[in-house]
């Protein structure tokens, strides 16, 4: 790190505020200039949130992936599985619970598979993501075979396209997962440990962190995450197509990375993750009903992500130098060093 | 830091260098190694079908690497500075639209659309070089970033027009061969490779990029322009790509706006069994030959046992996992490496 003992979590203040400023720019925006973006008021723009919400969903666990330095490239693929799993199991008429659990039982396992090979073997987890993303589309495509399932019962659209008081499960699910995920990095000991690996591996390991078992438990986490995202992508779409969920793997790293998580580890708020995802999500909802088609928008992302990068490492690192500079006067002052300069 | 014991030294002494070739070595060398595996491929496949072995076959083995091969070479200079490029199919993508539309309705010939394939690589390869060598942005993020910006233009660029009408002046170099099982097109890349090789082996510039990926701070301190080394890598990185989307069209006589979406993985993991590390200063160019010839021997040996198309993904992803776990041999007991830093930090203010 720098020379001077900075505060550990220290970030630029108010990234998230940052974030929060633009979401509310851009809704105003679209509000003001698209005459269907906010036609039926508040309930609207919620339900709006249901297409991107099982973004939010992987994105929530990639962030604690990312958080520990490592990466997951196969949770796309892993979302797909697990909705054609959970649509497969509807299709064939069995219980709708014990279809989501089959489903997430099974994005654990893909994830519990990753994570093994991330801690025994100590291998890349983008090597080893790479190519588990490579091995669980192949067995998807397989399992989608050429009709992928669709048109299931209506309880289990209603999970998909259903509201509790004006909030669409979807959003829900999002955000009660979203609060899990803050309370698991900021308060439990897994938590911490995923924050102090990610900042520092050996570090951990010398402190008595078992930082194999926490790469372990965070890629298994992040396979039940994509596995939810799985299930409300099948839900949403009333129907399990084999691109459903990778398509999602770019946009949700996008989410992590704007929501300002350090892609080396160590350093990120879930929060600010969070509005990130609203933030996007907005973006490329507003765009679409705008009439833009959607590789117009993954292009836009596509900015968004590196014109907000290259603002926050540049005011980083001049607010960083500013600060040391002034701190460092201050350590070396004198009464007689204290003339105007 | 400590490397796997049979790994060869990144940089090696002026007193290895003279001492030439030795046999142990050059038997214990990736690219041999992978050699070896794809005649053991070639061998078992013409024991199971006899049609395997046929010049035709054959041919359109090599014919078929080629894309991969130069995708995967631009990888390996950027993968040796120890960064990753996420974007080299897209800008592979963006160059076979552009290159073929002028082809097809302007009627280019092929000198001009090399030279133009060219220029495309490396203009796009010029705004990922931007991004990780002047505004320091993590590779894998910069990257990321420029592929969704690539493909999106690959779409706005083609408009929802696709190219398909290729002259057969130009697609007959894919078909035609040089002898029985040689394609115009191996022969055509070879000498890119070569000389790829030749500037990674034997000059500065090359043994840089070795020094920048094995140890960014170590490489600054002997007086190495760390950012210089990695902008070009991006650049040379571009031109590959570039080159390689005049190939995809040589050699499928089409291009649409997905053209290139998926071929980075593919890219990333010819090298990978190629043997170029991830983490830096380890691997070559003949290795992403051999690494992408070896990918598509294995592939169509899986098509002649009547294995479905659909696993053609997992046989990838357990070869890729298959490398690196031969790479990582005997390093599971120790601590991990450290994670990868900007060169920036950790140096002195």
């Amino acid at each position: 790190m720098t020379t001077l003992a900075m505060p550990r979590r220290w970030q630029l203040p108010g990234w998230g505020l940052c974030l929060l400023l633009a979401l509310i720019g851009e809704l105003t925006y679209f509000t003001i200039t698209t005459r269907y973006f906010a036609a039926n008021g508040v309930p609207g723009i919620l339900v709006l949130a249901e297409q991107f919400a099982p973004t939010g969903v992987l994105a929530l666990g990639m962030a604690m992936v990312i958080l520990t330095g490592s990466i997951d490239l196969s949770a796309g693929a892993t979302a797909s599985l697990t909705a054609i799993v959970c649509g497969l199991g509807l299709e064939k008429g069995y219980n709708m619970w014990l279809c989501i659990l089959a489903a997430l039982l099974a994005g654990t396992l893909v994830g519990l598979a990753n994570g093994l090979l991330v801690a025994l073997a100590g291998i890349d987890s983008l090597l080893v993501t790479l190519a588990t993303q490579f091995i669980v589309t192949s067995v998807l495509t397989s399992l989608a075979g050429a009709e992928p399932p669709f048109n299931f019962s209506v309880t289990f659209q209603g999970l998909g396209q259903g509201a509790i008081a004006d909030v669409p499960d979807d959003v829900l699910v999002f955000l009660v997962l979203g609060v899990a995920t803050i309370l698991i990095v900021n308060y439990t000991t897994l938590g911490r440990s995923i924050v102090l690996v990610g900042f520092s591996q050996r570090a951990a390991q010398y402190t008595g962190v078992a930082t194999r078992r926490t790469l372990a438990s965070v890629f298994t986490m992040n396979g039940a995450f994509a596995g939810v995202a799985g299930v409300l992508l099948a839900a949403y779409y009333n129907s399990a197509q084999p691109d459903t969920g990778t398509i999602l793997l770019l946009p949700a790293i996008t989410i992590v990375v704007l929501g300002g998580v350090d892609i080396f580890g160590g350093r990120g708020r879930i929060g600010e993750v969070i509005i990130a995802g609203f933030l996007l999500g907005y973006l490329s909802q507003g765009m679409l009903i705008e009439g833009n088609s959607s590789l117009t928008i993954t292009m836009v992302t596509g900015l968004v992500l590196i014109g907000a990068l290259v603002l926050k490492i540049s005011l980083e690192r001049n607010f960083r130098q500013a600060l040391a500079v002034r701190l460092q006067r201050l350590r070396t002052w004198h009464p007689s060093l204290s003339r105007p300069d | 830091m400590t490397m796997a014991k049979e790994a060869e030294p990144a940089v090696r002494t002026a007193r290895n260098i003279r001492r030439g070739p030795d046999l142990a070595r050059l038997a214990s060398r990736r690219e041999v190694l992978v050699a070896m595996a794809i005649v053991v491929v070639i061998a078992i496949s013409t024991a199971v079908h006899s049609y395997f072995w046929s010049s035709a076959n054959i041919s359109f083995i090599f014919a078929d690497s080629i894309v991969v091969a130069l995708l995967a070479l631009g990888e390996s200079f950027v993968m040796l500075g120890r960064g990753i490029d996420l974007s080299v199919g897209a800008i592979m993508g963006m160059s076979a639209i552009i290159v073929g539309f002028r082809i097809q309705n302007h009627g280019m010939t092929l000198l001009p659309a090399i030279a133009l394939g060219a220029a495309i690589g490396i203009a796009l390869g010029l705004g990922n070089a931007l991004l990780v060598g002047v505004t320091r942005l993590p590779p894998i993020i910069a990257t990321l970033g420029t592929f969704s910006v690539y493909s999106g233009l690959e779409f706005v660029v083609t408009n929802g027009n696709q190219v398909d009408t290729i002259p057969n002046s130009i697609t007959n170099l894919g078909v035609h061969t040089v002898m029985p099982g040689v394609p115009i097109l191996l022969v055509a890349t070879l000498p890119v490779i070569i000389i790829a090789a030749f500037v990674l082996r034997y000059t500065t510039f090359g043994r840089a990029i070795y020094a920048v990926g094995d140890d960014a701070e170590a490489a600054y301190r002997a007086g190495i322009p760390v950012q210089r080394i990695l902008f070009s890598t991006y650049v040379i990185a571009g031109l590959a790509a570039g080159l390689a989307g005049v190939v995809f069209l040589i050699h499928t006589s089409g291009a649409s706006s997905t053209t290139g979406n998926t071929d980075n993985l593919s890219a990333i993991a010819a090298a990978l069994i190629g043997g170029t590390a991830l983490t830096g200063g380890r691997g070559g160019a003949f290795g992403a030959l051999a690494g992408s010839v070896f990918l598509s021997a294995t592939l169509t040996a899986l098509s002649y046992v009547h294995v479905s198309d659909i696993w053609q993904p997992a046989g990838v992803g357990v070869l890729v996992l298959l490398a690196v776990i031969y790479d990582s041999r005997g390093n599971a007991v120790r601590l991990p490496r450290p994670h990868r830093r900007s060169p920036k930090e950790g140096r002195p203010q």
